[in-house]
């Protein structure tokens, strides 16, 4: 039923007979003989498509504007006429592999496997894994080796994929700028004989087998510097091998049949489908003593980044006190491999029709994917919130363990987070330290259902909003004055370079220098003076007993902070008002921390640690706390710099871009 | 052991069937074995257990001098599992398989996730049975829902599957969906099996009697909405919210008094049609059937902050109590006179004391889930709906008089003035 056999009885499988013999002229006379067989039913299909053709005409005739849904409709036909597996029982797939300036495209068996003739997009080296035995795409992928890294990602995806599987590699447009030596010396072992001659706006067609034989290679020198080589077109022979030669013998548990059913389906994980010694898929971490977050649902929430997920399922699942019957994926879309991971963890996945666009979408996709949480777990008072690209420390249960009775007595409270957007390597100290700050940071929190449903749900920004959630959750109507808890150290780590609003420099200034708590089961201190009173109590304490530093040094200079280790120290800025952050922002950015916006203030305090003495920083006379500075001390203003102005990102990234 | 000389002393009793039992003994300790918590909820059984209910309390452990409960030939005997409690692991049915038993698996769209038409990847076990020789144990499956109850899905046969595996027919459980309160359970040993049941089978029993479910219409609501956009204001917000918390304050309160009733006039409307409140309709309205009307009801709402605002008629006829919630916001409860051929709630203008009665055809009442609150409907709701906004119901209306606007209403004479103190009272 699943199986297509092509060789089989006729009659249920002539649309596909038909589509095969006609793109594809099989020479084969069986091919041939059913061509004739089936004649008389493809003059009736035939028939049936040209009396849609023709109602759809006069659909267009009617509505001139309709055409493009109609042509959709045509192509949606002829999709479901094609079989969509090139499958087993056969010993041998015909592959044919296209390269060229504008256009690739891979067909198996008269299956189109890839095609992609988008402008201005895909350029580089496009990768097909298949499955040896039955024929399947296993991974695709496109490395656009022309910009700088990618050929490294490429050389880690080759490296993953199993051996004996079948790889197919065409070029759009241009893979050699940034083709390094080492990617061109995988490619060779793999037994490329062109690719270490690969240059400037070569077309490239290559299929073989990892660890085994070449079944083509294809090759178009480009004549001059500003023009293309002539496309490639590649038409070849695979031999399949049997099933049980494609397979890993490992031993028959619970465990393993999914792992067998993922490693089989998909590839570019690694050491997960190694048939010696396979990673494991199930962890077992300590539970923890006492966890009050055991029975709190975890919604993950995930896009199409099935990779991530897989890294940050392994972590999430590693963290001590983690319940994985609580944890539930939200896809955005119908994506099968996100789903292939979440099945191989044994865990829950739900899928979610994408409406609307961009920003608006993933803002959807988190309201969705909240109801649904509180659905499916009624007694939850809580939910954590995951997101697909956060690596979760070890001891981020038990951090929340330590301090959500907070989040259920405290009613000026808006969230956990495990995220301190300010917590650099250069900046965060103490794992058992808590701030309360009135930014809500996201990146791994914990949400309060009372919030939601009372609060949050009913007035969700419609879809028609191209709004971010989290922006929308940051406004004044929304958090009406409440704090985040959130530690000095992160208990998540974002590690994302592909997403929505990140790419690659943007990660580099902004998320990658980010402290990460790998310590396990650390003792959160003097968690119950983080309550709203207390806090204040605290403040003015840490205030009294800091050091007040020497405000005619220069603050963006190291030596503006003596070399001591443990010590408080303060300094004071100018702070017109509560929202006059000209000075901070400043700082902020000679500081090497976020200043993209305003987060991680308290009342115009802001908490961080430099040179591991933990440096307070008051903003006067805003700040309520500004009556601890001497009269002395003029607070310290720094001017911004003249040209910015406007966009505040894009100077920003900028400025990342030349470190 | 002792289980085999019982059931030596079994097989030798005539009307009397050994086989359910070693199945029933067999099918515990193959969920015993997985760590799963079962218990019993079959009706034949737990009625006979609820005549002996003192004795099997008492006397938790005795052995049993006969096989009262489990022998009685039947084709079923049937169980709850509470879904949150196991892991849906494989290995149970595996280790089913070489105990000799054949099992069946019936799943379905998860409710829970069915008011949201864009989610979708999730199908859940609503329903297994267990066959082994000529007894087959039904094993219900119970989800936990929003507004703390207990749920259970209907039983429906998918195209591939055998018929004839057990009469369905004859089934206690997943003709309808049924919504249930979370029981508390007994560890007692009959026949000398130690079990789970209801800790008062007699109350479980009364309970199953009117447990069917109705879920939301999900999808016509969804299409209502295609045509007329939500109101999405913060007026209609807010108006919700206070609507939501005056519900959940008035289902606490006759709850606690154990006064019976229903989602009527524009909230059932509300639930009917778009699976919500009705932005636009100014008030909650319940209804209740006279005959469950107490005296307490009115110090009750008064106890939990919703003083009376009016009170026309009187117990005998028309009987209509209002209270006021937070801001404009009021709660009105009509109550229900039931005749011979139809059933009917009554109205009083304050001004001039005539008197309105509205007609209903006669129905029964359904569980439900609004706003998440497990509350009553009439199970026949169209004709409740229909009866009283007409055939157009599906378009919503903002101006709307209730002395004139429902097609239900019949003129019904006025008041006696010297009654007029007793049967209008507004405060």
């Amino acid at each position: 039923m699943d199986e297509w056999k092509p060789n089989s009885t006729i009659k249920p499988h002539k649309k596909r007979s038909w589509y095969l013999a006609w793109k594809y002229k099989l020479m084969n006379q069986r091919a041939l003989r059913k061509l004739c067989q089936t004649g008389a039913v493809l003059f009736l299909l035939v028939t049936v498509i040209v009396n849609i053709k023709l109602i759809l005409d006069t659909r267009r005739a009617a509505y001139a504007e309709e055409e493009e849904s109609a042509q959709d409709y045509d192509d949606e036909m002829l999709n479901v006429e094609v079989p969509r597996h090139p499958v087993s029982n056969k010993k041998v797939l015909d592959v044919e592999v296209y390269s060229s300036r504008s256009k690739v495209y891979v067909a198996v068996d008269g299956t189109t496997v890839l095609e992609d003739e988008a402008r201005e997009q895909g350029r580089g080296i496009h990768v097909i894994v298949l499955n040896q035995a039955t024929g399947h795409v296993m991974a695709k992928r496109v490395f656009d080796t022309y910009s700088p890294h990618e050929d490294e990602a490429m050389v880690l995806f080759l490296n993953m994929v199993a051996r004996g599987r079948i790889l197919i590699f065409t070029i759009k447009d241009e893979g050699s700028f940034h083709l390094k030596d080492t990617a061109k010396n995988v490619l060779k072992s793999l037994g490329s004989q062109v690719a270490p001659f690969l240059s400037w706006r070569d077309m490239w067609t290559f299929v073989g087998k990892k660890g085994g034989e070449v079944y083509g290679e294809k090759h178009a020198k480009s004549p001059a510097l500003s023009t293309w080589g002539d496309p490639v077109l590649l038409k070849t022979e695979v031999h399949l091998t049997s099933v049980e030669d494609a397979e890993c013998h490992w031993p028959d548990t619970e465990l393993n049949r999914r792992r067998k059913r993922f490693c089989s389906k998909v590839e570019g994980y690694g050491s997960v489908c190694s048939c010696k010694d396979p990673t494991p898929i199930e962890f077992n971490p300590d539970p923890l003593k006492d966890n009050k977050v055991f029975n709190v649902p975890v919604a993950v929430i995930a896009g199409n980044r099935p990779n991530y997920l897989y890294r940050m399922l392994r972590s999430l699942l590693s963290a001590q006190g983690v319940n994985p019957q609580m944890i539930t994926v939200f896809i955005d879309g119908y994506y099968e491999e996100p789903m292939d991971v979440v099945e191989l963890f044994g865990l829950s996945g739900i899928q979610h029709t994408p409406i609307s666009i961009k920003n608006a979408r993933v803002s959807q996709h988190y309201k969705a994917s909240l109801t649904a949480t509180f659905n499916l777990f009624p007694d939850a008072k809580f939910a954590v919130v995951l997101e697909e690209d956060l690596d979760i420390s070890v001891d981020f249960f038990s951090f929340l363990s330590q301090s959500i009775h907070l989040l259920e007595e405290d009613e000026s409270l808006y969230c956990i987070s495990a995220w301190n957007d300010q917590g650099y390597e250069h900046t965060a100290e103490d794992p058992s330290l808590l701030y309360r700050v009135e930014t809500m940071p996201g990146l791994g929190w914990v949400l309060r259902k009372s919030l939601y449903k009372d609060e949050l749900e009913p007035k969700w920004p419609t879809p028609e909003k191209l709004w971010d959630w989290d922006m929308w959750m940051r406004m004044p109507e929304q958090r009406k004055g409440r704090e985040c808890i959130i530690p000095d150290i992160s208990r998540s780590y974002h590690f994302g370079i592909v997403g929505l609003n990140m790419n690659g420099y943007f990660h580099e200034a902004y998320f990658k220098k980010h402290k990460f708590n790998t310590v396990p089961n650390v003792q959160l201190k003097n968690v119950e003076s983080l309550r709203k009173d207390a806090y204040e109590t605290e403040i003015h304490r840490l205030l009294g007993e800091a050091e007040v530093l020497d405000h005619s040094k220069n603050p963006c200079e190291d030596s503006f902070v003596p070399d001591t280790e443990g010590k408080v120290y303060v300094m004071f800025i100018r702070m017109e008002q509560e929202a006059d952050f000209t000075t901070w922002t400043q700082l902020a950015k000679c500081l090497h921390i976020w200043d993209l916006d305003v987060r991680g203030n308290h009342k115009g305090l802001w908490r961080l640690f430099r040179k591991k003495n933990h440096f307070l920083v008051v903003g006067v006379p805003a700040s309520p706390y500004s009556s601890k500075k001497p009269s002395s001390v003029t607070p310290i203003y720094m001017e911004p710099p003249a040209k910015e102005e406007g966009a505040v990102a894009v100077p920003a990234v900028a400025a990342a871009e030349q470190t | 052991q002792n289980g085999a000389v019982f059931s030596k002393v079994r097989g030798s009793q005539s009307g009397q069937d050994s086989t359910r039992w070693h199945v029933v003994r067999k099918f515990l300790s193959l969920i015993s074995s997985h760590n799963i918590a079962v218990y019993l909820i079959d009706p034949l059984i737990l009625e006979l257990v609820d005549k002996d209910i003192e004795q099997i309390r008492s006397s938790p452990d005795a052995p049993s001098p006969e096989c009262k409960y489990f022998c009685a030939p039947r084709d079923f005997t049937t169980f709850a599992l509470l879904d949150k409690t196991w892991k849906h692991e494989v290995g149970l049915f595996r280790t089913a398989e070489k105990m000799g038993f054949q099992w069946l698996k019936i799943i379905n769209k998860d409710p829970r996730l069915d008011g949201m038409d864009d989610l979708s990847g999730i199908e859940i076990p609503l329903h297994y049975i267990f066959k082994l020789a000529s007894h087959a144990i039904h094993l219900v499956v119970f989800y936990e829902r929003s507004g703390n109850y207990l749920w259970h899905g209907p039983l429906r046969l998918k195209q591939h599957m055998d018929r004839k595996f057990v009469p369905f027919r004859k089934l206690h459980f997943g003709r309808y969906p049924g919504a249930y309160e979370k029981p508390e359970l007994l560890l007692v040993s009959i026949d000398d099996l130690k079990v789970q049941i209801p800790k008062n089978p007699s109350s479980f029993l009364e309970e199953m009697s009117h447990s069917r479910f109705l879920e939301c219409r999900y999808r016509e609501a969804r299409a209502f909405f295609q045509l007329y956009p939500d109101d999405a204001s913060l007026d209609a917000v807010e108006f919700r919210r206070k609507a939501k918390s005056l519900l959940h304050l008035a289902v606490l309160t006759l709850n606690t008094l154990g006064v019976k009733f229903w989602l009527s006039s524009g909230t059932c409307l509300g639930w009917y049609r778009q699976c919500n409140v009705i932005p636009h309709s100014k008030d909650v309205d319940l209804g209740v059937f006279i005959r469950d009307y107490k005296a307490d009801i009115i110090p009750a709402f008064q106890k939990a902050g919703l003083p009376l605002k009016h009170k026309f008629g009187k117990v005998e006829d028309s009987l209509e109590l209002s209270f006021q919630g937070e801001d404009d916001v009021k709660l009105d409860i009509f109550f229900f006179y039931e005749e011979d051929d139809h059933m009917w709630n009554g109205g009083t203008q304050a001004k001039s004391g005539k008197k309105f009665k509205y007609l209903f055809p006669k129905f029964t009442l359904c569980w439900t889930e609004f706003v998440e609150l497990k509350v009553h409907v009439p199970c026949e709701t169209l004709q409740y709906v229909e009866a009283n906004y007409g055939p157009d119901w599906k378009v919503p209306v903002k101006t709307w008089d209730w002395k004139s606007s429902p097609s239900n209403v019949q003129y019904n004479g006025v008041w006696p003035v010297d009654e007029w103190d007793d049967v209008i009272q507004i405060y």
